[in-house]
């Protein structure tokens, strides 16, 4: 007969000792260098970093309307994103879970390819779709809707299409999790007192979906409020985010410091987001 | 007998130190060259890594990037290089060799940098040379353009321009500058001007991205360097380049620097010795129409026509003052952001 060997304090502790050291050398030093770098400060017309302390760059990120509007385009565009893919993965979600049958494992190995095959391919395909001479304007002149091309890239519209393609996996997963943990009889029970569809809907269904709708809006927020591929590309420099505005800084400007800065208002930003999501989810398993 | 043996002996370990480098053995030794991928990776490899390996039995090791990914990742390993080799654009190699990143220019080192146009190694060795000129849309400029015809009313919001900061951008400043009457030193009328031209219609992140739009007459024009679109140019009728007159075109160069105080300085110079060597500065004015630096390069009448090759043609282009340009790249970038592209 087997017999489970005793854990101690100590062997929890070797046993965790590997990954906690990688975890502090590879995360947690880069992050505090990552964090004081911010307070530094770039000599002017020099590569070099003056090691000073220094709250210039939050300074800056807060009071130039350049950044702030940055800042303030970066949120409500990941915001936007996440009610769109929500709106999208809410009925995709309880298809593949109510009626795909033998399909489903395919559907959702389909749903998830985004997430596998990274962000650049699938962004370079999309600016052939939407360019002003690619495949969606040129099926809509053929067909005499339009007459000129539509602006797809270089704006909102062309960015919020990207990231939604990117991120739809992120709400879709989590959702098909909760529904499937969702009685059918439930829903039977309320048509049958003679709830509409939509009552059912309302009063049933998203309540009971609430924890996955909280899940998955989380992550698709917060991989939208750091995505830099799909912006940079489909904005075409004329869509500011934070991520662009951070990378144009840390690897064009060369200016660490103040990449570093807004970094970590990003970071600050991510934070809160989980902030509120833990919320959330503490008062729905109270509710329950 | 024995005093002839010992001699002899002598002699030939005082000649050791006059033997070429590369006679020496390097195998299992590793060489770090960062540059740009596509072409002049795969020139690099047939005509510089490819020689050096097989005369060295080193391995040479590309890193492949953006030039700014290479300068962050020198300064972030200052006090311990990974790289050997980096190719650098002109605005950064001058700073790169005041910030002690990269080892001055020297013959004595590199023989082929010797037969470089004098004044050409900048901060690093003068790699190619390239003009900053106008790639432009022939459905919209039956004729060739001047810098001037940029400014007509009726093409605003239709340019299109790569990321800034950038040689292009710094380029385009410096024209709107000069077109305003004053040069690159003076921001605000620099600014004001190419402002002018409103927001561009596109920030490329590649070249076929903007060719094909500018083939199909959606853009109107964009300040280009000269190598790759002259490459291009076959592949799309509807668009022609051109190097102004007023002013000349921008020089911009490509520039190849050995990292200061990198694991293999020995074979860091070999492999800039070849790659200033005629038969590599051949390659690429041949293949990519860069411009050779090595003044013994002999081109075709054919092929000189496509490429900036003598000082008498550096001499009409229009040089910045890349040290000035580089110490004002942050203020610039904010401006750039706000008042070219956020307009």
């Amino acid at each position: 007969m087997n017999q489970t060997p005793d854990i101690t304090p100590t062997t929890t502790t070797l046993l965790i000792a590997p990954a906690a050291v990688l975890m502090f050398g590879v995360f947690v030093l880069p992050f505090l260098f990552l964090v004081v770098l911010s307070f530094w400060s770039q000599v002017p017309g020099s590569l070099s970093l003056d090691t000073s302390l220094t709250l210039a760059n939050y300074v800056r990120i807060f009071t130039d309307s350049y950044y702030l509007g940055g800042l303030w385009t970066t949120l409500w565009l990941s915001g936007f994103v996440t009610l769109i893919c929500l709106l999208l993965a809410l009925p995709l979600a309880r298809w593949i879970v109510l009626h795909a049958g033998r399909a489903k494992g395919l559907l959702i190995g389909i749903s998830i390819l985004p997430l596998i095959c990274g962000a650049l391919l699938p962004t370079l395909g999309l600016v052939n779709l939407l360019s002003p001479l690619g495949f969606i304007n040129g099926a809509l002149k053929s067909m005499g809707v339009i007459q000129s091309s539509l602006p797809l890239l270089g704006n909102i519209t062309g960015v919020t299409i990207g990231l939604v393609q990117a991120f739809l996996p992120l709400m879709v997963l989590p959702l098909i999790n909760t529904i499937e943990r969702i009685p059918r009889d439930y829903e039977k029970a309320a048509m049958s007192l003679g709830a509409s569809p939509l009552v059912v809907w309302r009063r049933v269904l998203l309540p009971l979906m609430l924890p996955g709708i909280v899940a998955g809006s989380l992550l698709v927020f917060c991989a939208a409020l750091t995505a830099f591929v799909t912006p940079q590309i489909l904005g075409q420099g004329k869509v500011v985010t934070f991520a662009s505005l951070a990378y144009q800084q840390a690897a064009m400007v060369l200016d660490w410091p103040f990449a570093s800065a807004l970094g970590i208002v990003m970071l600050l930003f991510l934070a809160l987001a989980g902030l509120v999501g833990a919320l959330i989810s503490r008062r729905l398993a109270r509710g329950s | 007998m024995k005093r002839i043996a010992c001699y002899a002996a002598l002699t030939a370990v005082s000649l050791i130190p006059c033997l070429p480098a590369f006679a020496q053995d390097y195998s299992g030794r590793t060489l770090v060259v960062g540059t740009w991928g596509g072409d002049i990776e795969r020139l690099l490899k047939e005509h510089v890594a490819g020689p050096l390996e097989a005369k060295t039995g080193a391995k040479v090791e590309f890193l492949l990037g953006g030039s700014g990914d290479r300068l962050s990742k020198m300064v972030a390993e200052r006090n311990n290089p990974t790289m050997d080799v980096t190719f650098q654009n002109i605005y950064e190699a001058p700073s790169a060799l005041k910030e002690g990143l990269v080892v001055a220019p020297d013959a004595a080192l590199v023989p082929a940098a010797a037969n470089v146009w004098a004044g050409m190694n900048d901060g690093c060795y003068a790699m190619s040379l390239v003009g900053l000129g106008i790639a432009y849309s022939k459905a919209v400029f039956p004729e060739a353009p001047e810098w001037a015809d940029l400014w007509n009313p009726d093409l605003k919001g239709k340019m299109a321009y790569a990321p800034y900061p950038s040689s292009e951008g710094d380029g385009m400043l410096a024209v709107a500058a000069r077109i305003a009457g004053v040069d690159e030193s003076n921001p605000d009328v620099a600014f004001a001007k190419l402002a002018e031209l409103g927001a561009p219609m596109l920030t490329y992140s590649s070249l076929d991205e903007v060719l094909t739009l500018m083939d199909a007459g959606e853009i109107a024009a964009a300040p280009m360097i000269s190598g790759y679109v002259i490459s291009n140019l076959e592949n799309y009728e509807g668009i022609g380049f051109v190097f102004p007159k007023n002013p000349g075109p921008v020089l911009v160069r490509d520039m190849v620097c050995q990292v200061a105080n990198s694991p293999e300085p020995e074979l860091a110079q070999m492999f800039i010795d070849l790659a200033l060597g005629v038969e590599t500065q051949t390659a690429y004015a041949q293949q990519l129409n860069f411009g050779p630096t090595n003044s013994k390069v002999v081109l075709s009448d054919e092929e000189a026509a496509r490429v900036i090759n003598t000082p008498e043609e550096v001499d009409s282009l229009l040089q910045l003052d890349w040290d000035y340009v580089i110490a004002q790249r942050s203020d610039w970038t904010d401006r750039w952001n706000k008042e070219i592209l956020g307009q």
